[in-house]
């Protein structure tokens, strides 16, 4: 109760912030762009209209979970309404999830408008039936995924740092994520054991955003651009993965933030 | 004083160990992922831009470093056997990325040279292009006018890999010409252009590149090739002397040390590694061992004819001469 009670407040802290709904209105904007360029294109206009929607929403939903994610703690701090919270019967562990899935229901709400937003796009547009349209939830669902990972990194940088460098720290970290891969290959060329050693444990400990974007060797967006069905089993994993990874960082941002001294 | 087994530790004992467990299963999760990524993979190939000149700009000033990087992405893309294999074209991206770094940095002798030999190398060593080789040592020649090197390499390949032996002894006439070109280049030359195709010539060629080579992997290269000519030249040798054998005796040997007992050979010959060859007394063909060492290219072209004529011209001579 405690935690949905923060989250609830964080909510509604969120969507009072001017920056998501700049991030909101350009995404729509990018959205709305698609069927403009979709005119240009030769053939593929619905093609068109959906890699530039789901890369918008890609995109934006980044930006808005490193900005809003980075600021979730420090914000509190800073306005020192951390120790009114934390004087009251409220463990640090709650405050820290209630946090994140606060900032996790805005981006649910977000991504939910920029899809609404797309399927108006395309019904306006015509010539998507139901059935592809709702191919492009499971594609949309990854792309949510990659989102509360990213969010889950922002939020333990945010526990011991400021938001300019946790928000560079969790910019890095989400690239690295998308080359993960190379990390691998590396460790299987190198010939020095001790390398390979340090690069294979570097590829399960960074988060691996691929995961989310590529499914069955085959790019997230552009099966859902061909309106193909993703495989159930990737989505699963997909998700496990996320759940596994989320639970490890916010165990240690509450580490972190327990540490922490606000006498 | 708060009891050790209050719900409070007991909450942080039960959230450690969550995120334990959670950690724990990251790498087996990631496994399963991986497992589903890799058996969809079919052909696996380089990313590059395909504009070199796009990249330079895109380099900001990094170009240096940024072909050091591409030449590393070079040699790993082309010393990758197994993943080449799973490739319809083995090394298609191959000119693509030796381009882009000499674009990058114009200087890098190595690339010209090891890059052309990568080239011009027929499957399952090389790429198979050698006008592909020809032009990156052009652009070699004209970035790096002084440098012999290149002169020799681009008359090699004209001369091993296209088999154009005036066009080899010309390109080695024109590096007469450089500044700095050892005095051998002139009689290579002419040799090309007036016996070309002679395997004499050839041999030569790969020894110069044995020992000038500062490239373990162009070294290596070149003793494949002297050990594949050699174990030709042995073979050719031994299946001449079997058939003047069959001549005299109405019969193939039954073993090649009867060559030897019968005064044809003076000891029976082994491949470069050390290991006999194989004779099938039936149909009297001599190959390479399954379990010999030498790793044999074929020859781009065919003198075992030629070969065997001189040989045979030899054999009458020296019989003259007993006689």
């Amino acid at each position: 109760m405690k935690v949905l009670a923060i989250a609830r407040n964080t909510f509604r802290e969120n969507i009072r912030d001017k920056i998501l709904y700049n991030l909101i209105l350009f995404a729509l904007l990018m959205i709305l762009s698609s069927f403009v360029l979709g005119q240009l294109t030769l053939g593929y206009e619905n093609k068109v209209i959906v890699d530039l929607g789901l890369s918008s929403i890609s995109v934006f939903g980044t930006l808005i979970a490193i900005f809003v994610g980075i600021g979730l703690v420090y914000k509190e701090l800073e306005r020192r309404t951390v120790y009114a919270l934390l004087a009251k019967p409220v463990h640090r562990w709650e405050f820290i999830l209630g946090k994140y899935v606060g900032l996790l229901f805005t981006l649910f709400v977000n991504v939910a408008v920029m899809t609404a937003g797309l399927g108006l796009v395309l019904a306006y547009h015509g010539g998507v039936p139901l059935l592809s349209f709702l191919r492009l939830l499971p594609a949309v669902y990854l792309i949510f995924l990659s989102l509360a990972l990213t969010t889950a990194v922002a939020l333990v940088f945010s526990a011991f740092s400021t938001p300019a460098l946790s928000a560079l720290f969790t910019f890095f970290l989400w690239i690295i994520g998308h080359f993960n891969s190379e990390l691998l290959e590396f460790a299987r060329l190198t010939k020095s054991a001790a390398a390979e050693f340090v690069a294979t444990i570097l590829y399960y400990v960074l988060p691996n955003i691929s995961n989310f974007t590529v499914a069955d060797s085959r790019n997230v967006i552009q099966s859902a651009a061909y309106f193909e069905p993703i495989h159930a089993a990737a989505v699963g994993w997909a998700t496990v993965y996320a759940v596994l990874y989320c639970t490890v960082l916010l165990g240690l941002t509450t580490t972190i933030f327990s540490r922490r001294d606000f006498k | 004083m708060k009891p050790r087994s209050s719900p409070w530790v007991q909450g942080k004992w039960l959230l450690g160990a969550t995120c334990l467990i959670a950690a724990l299963l990251v790498k087996p999760v990631q496994d399963r992922i991986d497992a589903r990524l890799h058996r969809a993979s079919i052909d696996p190939d380089i990313l590059y831009f395909s504009s070199p000149a796009a990249l330079k700009a895109l380099a900001v000033g990094y170009d240096s470093l940024l072909a050091d990087v591409y030449w590393m992405r070079a040699i790993q893309y082309y010393g990758r056997r197994a993943e080449a294999a799973r490739r319809q074209v083995k090394y298609k991206n191959l000119p693509a990325l030796l381009d882009i770094i000499t674009t990058l940095d114009a200087k890098m002798l190595d690339v010209y040279r090891a890059g052309s030999t990568f080239l011009a190398e027929p499957d399952p060593v090389g790429a198979g292009e050698p006008m592909e080789a020809v032009r990156l040592l052009d652009k070699g020649i004209s970035q790096l006018p002084e440098e012999w090197r290149l002169w020799f390499d681009k008359g090699f390949v004209y001369f091993w890999y296209l088999g154009d032996f005036r066009k080899a002894g010309e390109v080695w006439l024109g590096a007469c010409r450089v500044a700095g070109t050892p005095p051998w280049m002139e009689p290579l030359a002419a040799r090309a252009l007036s016996q070309g195709g002679a395997i004499e010539t050839a041999k030569d060629l790969w020894r110069r590149q044995l020992e000038g080579s500062t490239r373990e992997d162009i070294k290596e290269n070149a003793r494949n090739h002297l050990a594949s000519i050699q174990v030709d030249e042995d073979i050719w040798t031994l299946e001449f002397f079997v058939e003047k054998y069959a001549a005299a005796h109405g019969a193939f040997p039954a073993r090649l040390e009867e060559l030897v007992h019968a005064g044809f050979l003076n000891y029976v010959p082994k491949d470069p590694s050390g290991m006999a060859y194989q004779y099938d007394p039936t149909t009297a063909a001599v190959r390479l061992s399954a379990e010999s060492k030498v790793h044999y290219l074929a020859l781009p072209y065919n003198y075992r004819e030629a070969f065997k004529e001189r040989l045979a011209r030899l054999y009458e001579s020296s019989r003259q001469q007993k006689k």
